[in-house]
């Protein structure tokens, strides 16, 4: 219990900080739908801790419902590193364009 | 026929003016793309007297090869030599390079160091790396050829123009040798020499080229 009320007042902590940015204009609208969406199921998981940890057992995973979030956080962080990764490659592509085209004088 | 050679550099100074003397006997222009390096390579490359232009900002021996290539068709040429700044390749291997594409019975001429002419390849390159480069050569890509990975080419200027190479990196390498077969080019291979005087690419090399070829796929 002490620990999910931790965990809550984390969420509630960056929701604020989410909300400051973007009445300070530090984020923009799409920025701000995608993190306040991220941190609404966060804070949705962790009050209903106790049912996901029934609905994982009844899906037939053999650890606790924590666990599986914690997977499945796992395996979204990487998911954002390769689009990151390719997000860089692209930029890097452009670069080399502009480069070109400056050597070249185009 | 205009033959131009175009030569990628970066931090080349020690051998940049020999090579360009060796090669002016053998070719009508001498394009140099340093690649911002911090050495005097642009002087040295002007004052032997080649065509020189300067990256602003370091991209890569596949990035300077694009920019030579486009300034090279851009001045005209009707064949366009690729070939290295260290001083390994030897100029004495052009005219052999040339015959295919000047009879008409090539687009595309790469150099092999695997044929009847002998490089002093290190062991680990010659009996582990090649081998395993011409293996995913032939098993992934049906390409058959001897040098699964030769950095000396030369090409019509019909091939250069079809050729868009997108790796700024090493991969160019094995991107060009992939782009030459799909464009449907004809491709031939003739002997070279080359003189190693260091190791080169290392095997973690192979790696990065895999992953920078995997990650152009996706971008594209």
């Amino acid at each position: 219990m002490l620990q999910q009320i931790i965990a809550i007042l984390i969420i509630v902590f960056f929701l604020i900080r989410l909300f400051k940015q973007k009445r300070n204009g530090q984020i923009t609208p799409n920025e701000f739908s995608i993190w306040l969406i991220f941190w609404l199921i966060a804070l949705i998981a962790i009050i209903l801790l106790k049912q996901i940890d029934i609905l994982v057992a009844d899906l037939g995973f053999s650890g606790t419902g924590i666990n599986i979030l914690v997977y499945l956080a796992v395996l979204a962080l990487i998911y954002l590193v390769f689009r990151m990764r390719l997000n860089i490659a692209k930029m890097e592509k452009n670069i080399s364009e502009l480069n070109q085209a400056l050597t070249l004088k185009k | 026929m205009k033959i131009t050679t175009v030569i990628p550099a970066y931090n080349e100074a020690d051998n940049i003016g020999s090579v360009i003397a060796k090669l002016k006997s053998y070719v009508d222009e001498i394009i140099v793309v340093d690649d911002s390096s911090h050495d005097n390579t642009y002087e040295l490359a002007r004052l032997a007297g080649a065509v020189v232009v300067r990256h602003i900002i370091n991209r890569g021996q596949g990035a300077a090869l694009r920019t030579g290539t486009q300034l090279a068709l851009d001045r005209g040429a009707d064949i366009i030599i690729h070939f290295d700044a260290d001083d390994q390749f030897q100029a004495e291997d052009i005219p052999d390079m040339l015959e295919p594409l000047r009879n008409g019975s090539a687009d595309a001429v790469l150099g092999s160091r695997f044929l009847t002419k002998k490089s002093n390849l290190p062991k680990m390159k010659q009996y582990f790396i090649m081998p395993l480069a011409r293996f995913i050569n032939r098993s992934l890509f049906n390409i058959k050829l001897s040098d699964p990975q030769s950095g000396f080419r030369a090409l019509s200027r019909a091939s250069a123009q079809k050729l868009k190479i997108e790796n700024d990196g090493m991969a160019h390498c094995t991107e060009i040798i992939h782009k030459l077969f799909k464009n449907g080019d004809r491709v031939v291979e003739v002997p070279i020499t080359v003189i190693y005087h260091e190791f080169g690419q290392k095997f973690s090399g192979g790696f990065k080229i895999l992953k920078d070829m995997i990650i152009q796929k996706l971008i594209k």
